[in-house]
Formats: C-alpha cells, structure tokens, sequence
C-alpha cells in the first residue's frame, strides 16, 4: 500500500468520522466541529479527484463562511441550556427504523450498480476549463447565482431590520 | 497504475451515501434548528462529492459537474445567511429554537 493510499484512507476516515460526530454529538459546538473536519475532508477527496480549485473552494466557502455563519448562529441565539424534549422509546424507533430503511434501499440499490473503474488517466480540471465553461455555456446560472445571493445578503439584512423596529 | 484505491468510483460513491444518510438522520434526529441546518450542509456536502466523482469518472471530456458543485456552494451559502437570519428571528420571537415547538403555522 503506497503513501497516497494512507493519505486517502485517512481523509476518507476524516470524512466519515466528522459526518457521524456533526449528526450524533450531543453539543452544538462539537457537532460544528464534526461538520467542519467533514468539509475539510471532503476537499482533500477534491484533490484526490484532480479537482483542486473546487478543493479551495471547498475550505474557503464551507469551512471558511458557512461555518461561521452556524459559529454566529450558535453565538447569537444564546444558551441552549434549555434541554430539547427527549425523543420518545416510540418516536426514537420509529425514526431509526424509517432511516435504516430508506438507507438500506439505497444502499442496495448502490451495490448492484456496476460503475466505470477508472477515469481517464490524464484528467485534470484546471480553472481555465472551469471559466471557459462558466463563460461561454453557462453564463445565465453563472448570473442567476449571482442574483440569488445579493437577495439573500438583502433578505437576511431586512430580517434583521424589520425584527428590531417591531421590539 | 489504475489499481490505486483512489481510482476506483465506488470509495467516493460510498463516502457520498454515507454523508447522505447521515444527514438525513440528523435531519430527522435534531431538535433545534440550528442542527438541521448543520445536517442540510453534510447533504449538500455528500451531493457535491458525488457530482465531481461521476463527472471525473464518467465524463471527462467537460466539467458540468464542476460547474454544478459551485453552484451548489453558492446556492449553501445564500441558504444558510438566509437559515441564520429566520433562527435568530425565531429566536427573539419564542426564545427557543426547537423546531417541533413552532406550531403557529400548523392550523
């Protein structure tokens, strides 16, 4: 087993680990932390992938803004002293069963797919393939995203406004 | 050559259903809104992953799926500024953020 195979054993092994600790941590906080190992480990599969720009993509939107914005939103609403109400005996298995089932269903349906083994051998994404693509094909969405999130900055911001004019 | 285990589709394809699943659970299993939204993140996170694997495996020749996976951290980004300012909302108004205690909508 070479070295790179370590490396995407353990980043595989990040991945999976910080899924499972942002789903099942009983602190907000660790379960932030679980999402953010999650994401870095999902960049370090990008790079794996010969994708590297989406890999700094990866850590400079996820890692470095949604995180934060959660980090302000656990922040800003205050102390979750308050315990949530326990989940029922009834209500626990019945969610447990739901998802173990609908898991199962895809998880089969995974495995009786027979899937290409290996790419192209010489695949690289590089940024200019990238901006060719968002410039000549896809210039709408590329616009179209653009837009939504100026709304969405506008949006938040009269949230916030229009919440302290009714106090 | 192509015998290393990163060459293969299904390590990825298996680390994206993973993440799916988990953020399905917690989708289900969170009380508070702030951990559904943490969950909704790990699915789009795990919808990424496997549009950049297929598109390196499957369809080499373009970068659609590239493409899409950026619009898609867009798209998670305005989401979440959106989430984080109707919480904060949410949380002036009831002083909680338990999503099965807001009940005002239901009838």
């Amino acid at each position: 087993m070479s070295i790179g195979e370590l490396i995407f054993l353990a980043t595989i092994g990040l991945t999976l680990g910080g899924a499972v600790m942002a789903v099942l941590s009983g602190s907000i906080v660790y379960a932030m932390m679980g999402l953010v190992a999650a994401m870095f480990g999902v960049a370090g599969l990008y790079i794996y992938l010969h994708n590297p720009f989406l890999a700094m993509m990866q850590i400079l939107i996820y890692v470095g803004a949604v995180t934060v914005l959660i980090a302000f939103a656990v922040m800003l609403v205050g102390p979750l002293y308050r315990r949530p109400k326990e989940w029922t005996t009834l209500g626990k298995l019945g969610a447990a069963l739901g998802v173990a089932c609908v898991s199962l269903l895809m998880f089969v349906r995974f495995v009786t797919e027979t899937f290409p083994t290996a790419g192209a051998p010489s695949f690289q994404m590089t940024t200019k393939d990238i901006g060719r693509l968002f410039f000549d094909d896809l210039v709408l969405p590329f616009e179209l995203i653009s837009l939504l999130i100026v709304v969405a900055i506008l949006g938040a911001i009269m949230l916030a406004l229009f919440a302290r004019g009714d106090k | 050559m192509t015998d290393f285990i990163y060459n293969y589709l299904h390590a990825y394809l298996f680390v994206a259903l993973f993440m799916l699943f988990c953020g399905i659970a917690g989708v289900v299993y969170r009380r508070t809104l702030i951990g559904m939204l943490v969950s909704l993140e790990l699915i789009m996170n795990g919808a990424g992953l496997n549009l950049v694997a297929l598109n390196r495996f499957v369809s080499p020749e373009n970068a659609s799926g590239t493409a899409f996976t950026l619009i898609i951290m867009g798209i998670a980004a305005a989401e979440a500024a959106v989430a984080l300012g109707i919480i904060i909302l949410i949380f002036r108004k009831y002083r909680h953020v338990e999503g099965g205690d807001l009940r005002e909508m239901r009838d």
